[in-house]
């Protein structure tokens, strides 16, 4: 089994993931997740996401992967059944009192162990397995020949990242946000700091260690012969723009490794995208090598937003026109690109823009402005109108 | 004043000799190979007097199968091991040490469900320094089994695999050494890192004074973490009868509970 990973933070960046090619999603409820402040899923918009899920045959996780303090003991396990019956498919968990609250009282869930739980030799993967958990998501800091060992000798489900935010920690042991902000990191309030700079001793140059972003692209056949089960993307709190660029690309990706097309060119154009989208760079980290200063940042947040996401499609409309919902400034005369769901991305000069009232304007300036766009195709809803900055042909 | 067990663990070799006599300490070791965040590391012939041993690494594959060999080789005079990677725990197991085993799962086991868990397979386990006073009391209350309490030290609050001030020191052709110091530039809180050939450790300017912890029930021991201390702080913190709030006033996160949602949310 292969399966492309994707976040969701709430229903709408759910239901992209899964249009824009995501075999599964990974969501937290209001409580007991480690994104405490992404806007997450009520009990009801749990269910909504399952139902939603199940109908396109793909899967739902959900993350309990808080590290308990004994006040969140209360209502664990009556948490647990109700996302027993919600039905999901796997909860994400890294305290062994959720493994141990799902084992004493037969709750029919499938466990996987969450990234926090720091697992790098198969004798920790081994251990938990014992205790029933499913798949293991692997530590960040892991080797190819660590994968490859741990898949050999437990032959368990391995769950590895293959994009985004990587923290400087060895995840789940890092503290730094609790104490100098009194957020805390393990109960899902992580204040970054590791993104923050530093002096050091009485040097000028200002410390960092800030890592630049995860990006496996390059190795994405690799690991799946030597048995990655699950390819991860982080980022719960990421916008639908980022999750749709991700996974899109992604899903090419994974699909010319199975048909055996895949080229250099369809890397580097995809990592292209994705870093534009992500606003920073990104490499592989631990798989190939040991990281060293290489793999970091050194001068604080190096992230150069754009504008390039200039619309979503709500809806085909009869002459030739679509919906678009603008998210961005956008004006005739704008080369574009239209990509989504099911569909390669077609290049799009705008000649006309229409508001709301069907009247002709030369810019759509407003956030969120109705506008209509002629095209010359049928284009799904979902799909999305961005800046057209890389050009494919360039990379043949 | 009632006092618990004391492990202490061991920065300079001096203050063994120093100590020695003292029944109520037990020495622990942060040994070669298996450990972070340490100016000074002890091979295992270097410990001669009953011990127990640190080892606080996460190991990777070829790491769990040296710490095999080594454990499975380890002299009778090594009576305990306190450790962070459940690997490390599953090879005890397998191999059937017959030494005290004590997890530290550092940042973990904030609960009491969580430590009664882990105490189904170890002798104890260290309760998470990073919940409040309350909330450890109220885990000794539920313990099955007698556990450890990190009473005193600078905190590890920070793991990183990576060599931080090796790639500064490339990065901007500079010459940090292996121990540095840290102040963030919003806030100027100040820490303290370090570096070995396995990743890097930021720890707490300040040590915590946990000292109002030495009296409490269900203990094995209360830790004392003697990185960075010098022996006459250490021999003091041991020796004293009150809990030194004047030289020490760090109350770490023991007395405020942390915060995790900026939103509210249901």
């Amino acid at each position: 089994m292969i399966e492309l990973l994707a976040p969701a933070g709430n229903l709408e960046r759910l239901k992209i993931a899964y249009l824009y090619g995501a075999d599964a999603c990974y969501i937290g409820g209001y409580n007991y997740s480690l994104r405490a402040n992404a806007i997450n899923f009520s009990d009801k918009e749990l269910k909504e996401a399952c139902l939603f899920a199940h109908n396109l045959n793909k899967k739902l996780y959900v993350t309990v992967n808080i590290v308990l303090h004994n006040s969140d003991l209360n209502g664990l396990k009556e948490y647990l059944i109700e996302l027993e019956n919600i039905g999901v498919d796997a909860v994400i968990v890294s305290d062994i009192a959720v493994i141990k609250c799902i084992k004493d009282n037969n709750i029919d869930l499938e466990v996987h162990l969450s990234t926090q739980s720091s697992t790098l030799n198969y004798e920790a993967a081994l251990f938990y397995k014992e205790l029933g958990v499913k798949r293991i998501v692997l530590a960040r800091e892991s080797s190819r020949e660590d994968i490859k060992c741990i898949k050999d000798k437990t032959g368990l489900d391995l769950e590895c990242f293959i994009q985004g935010a990587m923290c400087t920690s060895i995840s789940g042991k890092c503290v730094l946000s609790n104490v100098t902000t009194n957020r805390d990191s393990n109960r899902g309030g992580c204040a970054q700091i590791c993104r923050w700079t530093f002096k050091i001793d009485d040097k000028e140059e200002i410390f960092s260690m800030t890592p630049k972003d995860l990006n496996m692209s390059i190795y994405l056949k690799d690991m799946m012969d030597i048995g990655v089960n699950s390819f991860k993307v982080e980022g719960r709190m990421r916008s639908v723009y980022y999750i749709a660029t991700v996974i899109s690309e992604y899903r090419k990706l994974f699909d010319k490794i199975k048909s055996n097309t895949l080229t250099e060119a369809d890397i580097l154009y995809s990592n292209d995208i994705i870093n534009r989208c992500a606003n920073r760079e990104s490499v592989p980290q631990f798989y190939d090598k040991f990281p060293t200063h290489e793999e970091q940042y050194y001068l604080g947040r190096e992230e150069v937003s754009n504008q390039d996401f200039l619309g979503i499609v709500l809806k085909n409309c009869e002459d030739n026109k679509i919906l678009v919902e603008q998210r961005n400034y956008f004006k005739i005369g704008d080369v574009v690109e239209i990509f989504g769901p099911n569909m390669e991305p077609i290049t799009y000069t705008i000649n006309k823009i229409y508001n709301e009232d069907f009247e002709s304007v030369d810019v759509a300036r407003h956030p969120r402005m109705l506008t209509y766009l002629e095209v010359d195709r049928i284009i799904p809803e979902g799909a999305m109108v961005r800046l057209k900055v890389f050009d494919k042909n360039s990379y043949l | 004043m009632k006092k618990n067990k004391t492990l202490l663990l061991v920065n300079s070799k001096s203050i063994v000799d120093k100590l020695k006599e003292e029944s109520s300490i037990t020495f622990l070791f942060p040994v070669k190979g298996f450990c972070v965040g340490f100016e000074n590391l002890y091979d295992i012939s270097e410990i001669s007097i009953d011990s127990y041993i640190f080892v606080n690494r996460i190991l990777d594959n070829a790491g769990i199968e040296k710490f095999r060999e080594f454990i499975k080789n380890i002299p009778n005079n090594i009576k305990g091991i306190v450790f962070d990677d459940i690997g490390v725990l599953n090879v005890l197991i397998k191999e059937n040490i017959p030494i005290t085993k004590i997890l530290f799962l550092n940042h973990m086991n904030c609960n009491y469900e969580s430590i009664n868990a882990y105490l189904e397979y170890v002798d104890s386990a260290v309760i998470s320094p990073d919940i409040t006073i309350d909330e450890i009391k109220e885990i000794l209350a539920y313990a099955t089994k007698p556990v450890v309490l990190y009473t005193f030290g600078h905190m590890n609050i920070m793991y990183s695999r990576r060599t931080l001030l090796t790639n500064y020191n490339k990065h901007f052709n500079s010459d940090v050494g292996k121990l540095a110091a840290l102040e963030e530039e919003m806030q100027k809180t100040k820490f303290k890192i370090i570096e070995n050939e396995h990743g890097s450790v930021i720890y707490t300017n300040e040590p915590f004074n946990g000292l109002v912890l030495r009296k409490e029930d269900n203990v094995l021991f209360n830790l004392i973490n003697g990185v960075f201390l010098s022996d006459e702080e250490i021999i003091n913190i041991i020796n004293s009868e009150n809990n030194l709030e004047n030289l020490y006033p760090y109350k770490y996160l023991s007395e405020k509970k942390t915060i995790f949602k900026l939103k509210g949310e249901e």
